[in-house]
Order: structure tokens, then C-alpha cells, then sequence
């Protein structure tokens, strides 16, 4: 009996010292989001409550009618409006930044901003670095031409004549692409669309490539040029406009997805459309 | 026909003006760091060592050499971050143009240094004083002087190489007007008046720089109206 009892206590002194030895020297298993593709970032989880949300917007103030400022400087269009309307669903605050178009992507890497919208067009190869909300707007690339104009597509395409775009744009990916193909013009490239457009009225150019976004809006804006200038025909199929976030900010996006569902199902979708001119 | 469309510019005048502030800060910033730069940099390539002169040789071959834009890039999201601290884009433009306009300016205050005549020098050595005493005393006195036409040239361009701190978020004048040109869809005429008002700021920073030379010039070192 004393033997077993001696038996019992030697077992539990060494089940003890090896609990503790593995214990001390086994490294615990790592938690989940360790094992994430991403880091955890500034919005991956919901902040604490009550912690105020400020989340930097930028943008590229060169983009009427979805991002331009006021003459009082503040800054003002369709998706400031859209980002105000979120902001103010949640009680998050807002700080707008203007930003270079060029590098904006990686000032939203690097932190220095939280969100873009500004007209961002959702494609493959910005998504390797951001990743986008749901789709808000959708538009279509256009060939511009004077309203006098008589010749066709091909004509003007092979015109060996400029056809005005603005750098670094989609319009001016449209034009290299049109090249490649083998069409005959010279690209004359701008700093704005609006540069393209004054090209184009002016006779430097024979036509510009734009998108429905700017130019529908710009048209209404400008009535005095609308009966100058006459759409020539659509290039390729709709793009759409998102809102760029940082990969591991899961919550953020998660929130203005929800938001921008609950937006576009009520008709505040419709008056917001309607004051810039997009519809 | 610009005339008519002066009222659409006119609300945005004030929004343009304001940035003249960001470009004051930008270019006193990158004047008078480029100043307590380039005045070591001067004496250290005139009187200093092999060694000295090599390492300032390469330091002003760099912020010469490499545009404005590299650097400001470099600064922004590579050297200040890895050295641990993240400076907002305003510092970083003053310090990068500093650092800049340092590698210019040691170059008018070298030229500076160098037309000083060498019996000034001798002089001073002469009358008991050491080399350094020699180069605060009566050197650099001279040579500042005779560097003021130079160095307004640097007010000059540094004003408009100022604009491509807009890479940076930075808001000065001429990244305001561009935001105009869009707002208002007005092609030509935010750029003229913007052009116009870097003409004032660019005529008034001269006139001052000017009127300090001729207080402070060396009477009798040029002659003039001959």
C-alpha cells in the first residue's frame, strides 16, 4: 500500500518537472492572424469603442466632377460627397488630401493615406498592390471629335494626324494599345483632359480620347462647347470606379462595401448622381 | 476673349494667393538651410584637405546631379523612414531643398571666396591672426558680400523649383492653379495669373536682395558707370 502511495507521488513529481520542462521549452502554437498573407494593418480589426475613426481620404483634385476643390479651397465632387455620406453613417472623421495621381498608390502603401477615391478605375493590375471596394460607377472610353467632322473611325484613326489624350491616363493606354494595332496617327499627349479637350477645339488635334465620366459632366458643365464637339464612337467595354484600401484593412473595406450598398439602394444614390451631372 | 472668362477665375483667386505662403515656406526653409550648408561647404572645399574636399565633392555632385524629384522621393519614403522618423511632406521638401540648394550655394560662396583677393589673406595672417580667424574675420565678411548677386539667383529658381514639391501633397501655387484649371475647366488663364504673380514675388524677392547690396556692398571693389 505505502508503495503504491510512494509509486503515486514519484509519477507526479516527474509528470510535473516534464509539464514544466515542455512547457518552458515547447514555443506555443502561433495564434491565427499570424499565419494571415497580410500583416495585421492600421483598420484590419474594428477599433477599440470608443476610439474616434479618422480615416485619410486622397485624392487627385484634377478630376471634376468626382474630385475637384471649391474657390474656397475646400475640396468637393461625387466622391467626396459619397465618402462624407459614409463618414457620417459611422461617425468617422474625415481628412481630405489632395495628392499627385502619379504616386498616390504608394502613399496609400506607405500609409500616409488610408483610402482612395477619386476615380480609380478597378483593374488587375492595381489589385496586385490594393484591393477595391464593390464597383460604384461604371463608364466607357470615347473618341472625340469636332462636330464638323465627316470623316469615319478608320478614317480619322488613319488619318496620320494628332489625336489628343491626357498622359498617364487609361485614354492614353487606349491610344498605345490603337497603335500597336497598326492605326496611322500621331499621339499628342496632355497634362488634363481638359488640355485634350482645348487641343481638340482648337485644331491641333483631330480628335481626343476621354471617357464618359469627365466628358458627359464636362459637356453639362459647358454648354457653350457641347454643340462644338460630338461623341465619334465608343472604344472596348465599360470600366468601373472604386474605392481603393490597403489589402489588411479587411474592416475598412468591409464597412464602406456595406456602406456603399446601403448608398446605392437609396435615393440619395439618385440625387448625388444627379448634382454632379452623372447621370 | 480672356477678359470674359475672368469671372470664373476670379473666386479662386484668393485659393491661389494662399499658397504663396506654402511657397515662402518652402523657399526661405530651402534659402536658409542651403545658406548654413553651403558656407561650410565653401570654405571646407577652399582651404580643407584632400580628404574634405573629396567628401564634399561627392556630397555636391549628388544633390546636383540627381533631380529634385528623385530626391524628394528618396527623402520621403526612403532615407527619413529608415532612419526611424517620418517627417510630414512640408519638412521633408524644406529639408530636401536645403540639402539641395546647399550644393548650389556652396558653389556661388566658393566662387565668392576664391575672387577675394589673396593679399587679404596675408595680411591678416600678417597681423598675427590664425588661418581661421583670417577666413571669419576677413574672408567670409568680403566674400558674402560679393556673393549677394549669385545668391539671388538661387532665390529665383528655387521659387520655381518650389512647384515640384506638389509631389508630395505639398499645396503651393502653382499646384493650386492646376487644381483650378480643372474646377473651372479654363485652359490658359489660372496659368497666367499664376505666371504673373511668380513675376511680383520673383521681381519683389530681387529688389530686396538688390537694395542689400547696395547697402553692403565693397565700395571701390568694382567700378561703376564706367
Amino acid at each position: 500500500m505505502e508503495k503504491a502511495y510512494l509509486f503515486l507521488v514519484i509519477g507526479l513529481i516527474i509528470g510535473l518537472a516534464v509539464g514544466i520542462a515542455a512547457g518552458w521549452f515547447i514555443k506555443p502554437t502561433p495564434a491565427p492572424t499570424a499565419l494571415c498573407a497580410y500583416p495585421r494593418g492600421k483598420f484590419t480589426e474594428p477599433p477599440p469603442p470608443g476610439q474616434e475613426v479618422v480615416i485619410v481620404h486622397g485624392f487627385d483634385a484634377n478630376y471634376p466632377p468626382f474630385t475637384v476643390v471649391l474657390p474656397n479651397g475646400t475640396p468637393a465632387g461625387f466622391d467626396i460627397d459619397v465618402m462624407k455620406w459614409i463618414a457620417n453613417k459611422y461617425g468617422w472623421k474625415i481628412v481630405f488630401k489632395p495628392w499627385d495621381w502619379a504616386t498616390i498608390v504608394t502613399a496609400l502603401e506607405k500609409g500616409d493615406l488610408d483610402i482612395i477615391a477619386s476615380g480609380m478605375t478597378f483593374n488587375a493590375e492595381r489589385s496586385k498592390k490594393i484591393w477595391f471596394s464593390v464597383p460604384y460607377y461604371s463608364y466607357i472610353h470615347e473618341i472625340i471629335v469636332r462636330a464638323d467632322e465627316t470623316r469615319s473611325v478608320e478614317e480619322i484613326l488613319n488619318s496620320g494626324e494628332y489625336i489628343a489624350v491626357q498622359l498617364g491616363s487609361t485614354a492614353d493606354k487606349w491610344a498605345d494599345r490603337l497603335l500597336n494595332k497598326g492605326y496611322n496617327f500621331q499621339k499628342l499627349g496632355l497634362d488634363s483632359y481638359v488640355a485634350a479637350l482645348e487641343a481638340l477645339l482648337d485644331g491641333r488635334a483631330v480628335a481626343c480620347i476621354t471617357d464618359s465620366a469627365f466628358f458627359n459632366p464636362y459637356i453639362k458643365q459647358h454648354p457653350e462647347i457641347a454643340d462644338k464637339v460630338k461623341v465619334l464612337t465608343t472604344l472596348g467595354a465599360p470600366e468601373v470606379y472604386a474605392i481603393a484600401t490597403r489589402p489588411e484593412d479587411k474592416w475598412l473595406r468591409d464597412k464602406i462595401n456595406e456602406a456603399l450598398e446601403e448608398l446605392m439602394h437609396s435615393p440619395k444614390w439618385d440625387e448625388l448622381l444627379e448634382k454632379w451631372g452623372l447621370k | 476673349m480672356y477678359l470674359e472668362q475672368l469671372p470664373m477665375l476670379a473666386p479662386y483667386i484668393p485659393f491661389i494667393l494662399e499658397g504663396t505662403i506654402w511657397t515662402y515656406s518652402l523657399v526661405g526653409g530651402g534659402l536658409g538651410l542651403g545658406f548654413l550648408i553651403g558656407v561650410p561647404i565653401a570654405i571646407g572645399q577652399v582651404y580643407g584637405g584632400r580628404i574634405i574636399k573629396g567628401i564634399l565633392d561627392v556630397y555636391v555632385w549628388f544633390f546636383r546631379g540627381v533631380p529634385l524629384i528623385v530626391q524628394l522621393f528618396l527623402f520621403y519614403w526612403g532615407v527619413f523612414p529608415a532612419m526611424g522618423f517620418k517627417l510630414p511632406a512640408l519638412a521633408t521638401s524644406i529639408v530636401v531643398l536645403g540639402l539641395r540648394s546647399g550644393a548650389y550655394q556652396s558653389q556661388i560662396f566658393r566662387g565668392a571666396i576664391e575672387s577675394v583677393e589673396e593679399g587679404q589673406m596675408l595680411a591678416a595672417r600678417a597681423i598675427g591672426m590664425s588661418k581661421a580667424q583670417a577666413i571669419i574675420h576677413i574672408v567670409i565678411p568680403q566674400a558674402l558680400r560679393i556673393a549677394i548677386p549669385g545668391w539671388t539667383n538661387e532665390y529665383a529658381i528655387l521659387l520655381k523649383d518650389s512647384a515640384i514639391c506638389f509631389v508630395l501633397g505639398v499645396m503651393e501655387v502653382l499646384t493650386r492653379t492646376k487644381y483650378v484649371v480643372s474646377a473651372t475647366g479654363l485652359a490658359l488663364l489660372p496659368y497666367l495669373f499664376a505666371g504673373i504673380h511668380f513675376l511680383i514675388l520673383t521681381y519683389g524677392g530681387t529688389k530686396i536682395f538688390n537694395i542689400l547690396y547696395e547697402k553692403v556692398h565693397i565700395p571701390g571693389l568694382v567700378k561703376r558707370g564706367m
